[in-house]
């Protein structure tokens, strides 16, 4: 998801108070339009991304940078505490990334004067960190319903 | 920012501007918006007079808000795409009056011919049955003959022209990889380290064109309108360039727009496909461009889904459709390297 919690739940109020109820007309539907509006106003407040899901994704991350800055000679990142809030959980993915980012540049543009297995090792743990954040995300994601969105049925 | 006309006071405003353009007053019925698109806003509107009599006619407006999925926006590129296009084999709408004047109507617009017709929907719900088979076919031979068409369109003297910049066969590639990398440097709204190393790869395995052509930039099933198995027109030109035509034959080919079928846009059998369109199109096609272009249009999608969940986060637009759109980030990037990873 590329999108913050908060904001996706004053979308997605604005959307049923604009787009929704200003064209329901039977009462007991309205109703329940608000009950959910009350309900995702109270999610907004009390809950967040889920953590075990980004702890997945930052491990992974981990483990390839803690291999590939041995066998390239760069400083071993920093562990990761066990309890961290979401936010500061974001920041630590993100700045992994470009961290990840930044190696695999640097395998790219060094790669006559690294040890050819070394590069080889280091870029293929960068790489599988790279896939896992992204098979981590497609696992933990519905089915997307563009069919439903674009002609608003039901499939 | 500007403000957006709002619909209610749209329709005086278009009946004056129309009539300083034909010289004679019009009157303009209720203007009707559509609910497509997530980009430029189009509306039917409905105008008598604009031949100076009783004469009714139904014009199709787009306009380009500044809160739009790739604003901001100019309506320049494709009404000179179009202008380009009219005479030729490629059926589109007529382009009329167009500037990107905001103080007109809030925003860059374009006045076009309305073309009848429906479109047919990439998208399938699961358990959906396919096309028709007749119906599919014929679609499929003018989806691909088109496409050869717009490809073989001599632009270099036509308005589109003005779009080259000294493009070339051999820098065609570059040039877009670097559009897109500036773009998803704009849009991204964290590090995405998977389309950092497609870049990479993008730059260091360009391939030269056949030849520069007029790139429709998303030539897809939902972009074109149809009317008892013809195609009366190719629409959505807002990603027009110039470049090399396998682009839009990696981006037909996407599976996002397979519906869940082998063919592609839900129309043709690949071969066939690639066969006709070569013979029409005057090459034969590369198989490793259209791989490289699948991958560089895998990596583009990524960047428009990018850019839907920053358009949604920025507070620009409420459709909740733009956070589902970028949630699809990470699908396009993994199918991008999985498509680099079949080149090597």
């Amino acid at each position: 998801m590329n999108n913050s919690f908060p904001r996706l739940i004053d979308g997605m109020c604005a959307t049923l108070r604009a787009e929704v109820l200003t064209r329901l007309d039977d009462e007991f539907a309205r109703g329940q339009v608000f009950g959910v509006i009350n309900l995702l106003n109270t999610f907004k407040v009390r809950a967040d991304w889920s953590a075990g899901f980004l702890l997945q994704q930052i491990a992974a991350q981990h483990a390839a940078l803690d291999g590939a800055a041995a066998l390239l000679n760069e400083a071993l990142p920093t562990p990761v505490p066990p309890s961290t809030p979401i936010a500061e959980l974001l920041a630590l993915r993100d700045a992994q990334n470009l961290r990840i980012a930044a190696l695999l540049e640097r395998v790219d543009a060094e790669r006559a004067a690294l040890l050819p297995e070394s590069a080889a090792q280091a870029e293929a743990l960068l790489r599988q960190a790279m896939r896992a954040e992204v098979d981590l995300e497609l696992r933990n994601a519905p089915r997307p319903l563009f069919a439903e969105m674009s002609s608003g049925t039901e499939g | 920012m500007s403000a957006l006309v709002d619909d209610a006071t749209l329709g005086p405003r278009i009946a004056d501007y129309l009539q300083q353009q034909v010289g004679h007053p019009v009157r303009v019925g209720a203007v009707r918006r559509f609910a497509v698109g997530f980009s430029w806003l189009t509306y039917a509107v409905p105008v008598t007079g604009l031949q100076g009599g009783d004469d009714a006619t139904e014009l199709i407006l787009r306009l380009g808000p500044d809160y739009g999925l790739f604003a901001p926006y100019s309506a320049g590129p494709q009404v000179m795409a179009m202008q380009s296009l009219e005479g030729t084999a490629v059926p589109l709408p007529r382009a009329y009056w167009s500037s990107d004047d905001a103080a007109i109507f809030g925003a860059p617009f374009m006045f076009c011919e309305k073309v009848s017709g429906a479109a047919v929907v990439p998208w399938v719900a699961a358990g959906q049955p396919g096309l028709e088979d007749g119906y599919r076919q014929g679609l499929a031979e003018q989806f691909t003959d088109i496409l050869a068409a717009l490809h073989c369109v001599p632009w270099q003297q036509r308005p589109i022209a003005a779009l080259a910049h000294g493009i070339t066969a051999e820098n065609a590639a570059l040039r877009n990889v670097e559009q897109w990398e500036a773009l998803i440097a704009r849009w991204a709204m964290r590090p995405f380290p998977l389309a950092d190393w497609g870049i990479r790869w993008l730059k260091a395995h360009t391939p030269v064109a056949p030849r520069v052509a007029i790139v429709h930039g998303d030539y897809r099933t939902g972009n074109f309108l149809e009317e008892g198995g013809h195609i009366t027109s190719i629409l959505d030109w807002e990603l027009v360039h110039l470049g090399d035509p396998h682009e839009d034959l990696g981006w037909a080919s996407l599976p996002m727009y397979m519906g869940g079928s082998k063919l592609i846009c839900r129309l043709a059998e690949p071969e066939g496909f690639y066969q006709r369109y070569g013979d029409k199109a005057g090459f034969e096609v590369s198989m490793d461009s259209v791989r490289y272009y699948r991958a560089f249009s895998l990596l583009k999608l990524a960047a428009t889904h990018m850019a839907a969940a920053r358009c949604f986060e920025e507070g620009r637009f409420n459709d909740m459709r733009m956070p589902a759109m970028g949630s699809q980030v990470a699908t396009c990037l993994r199918q991008m390297e999985k498509t680099i990873e079949s080149t090597r």
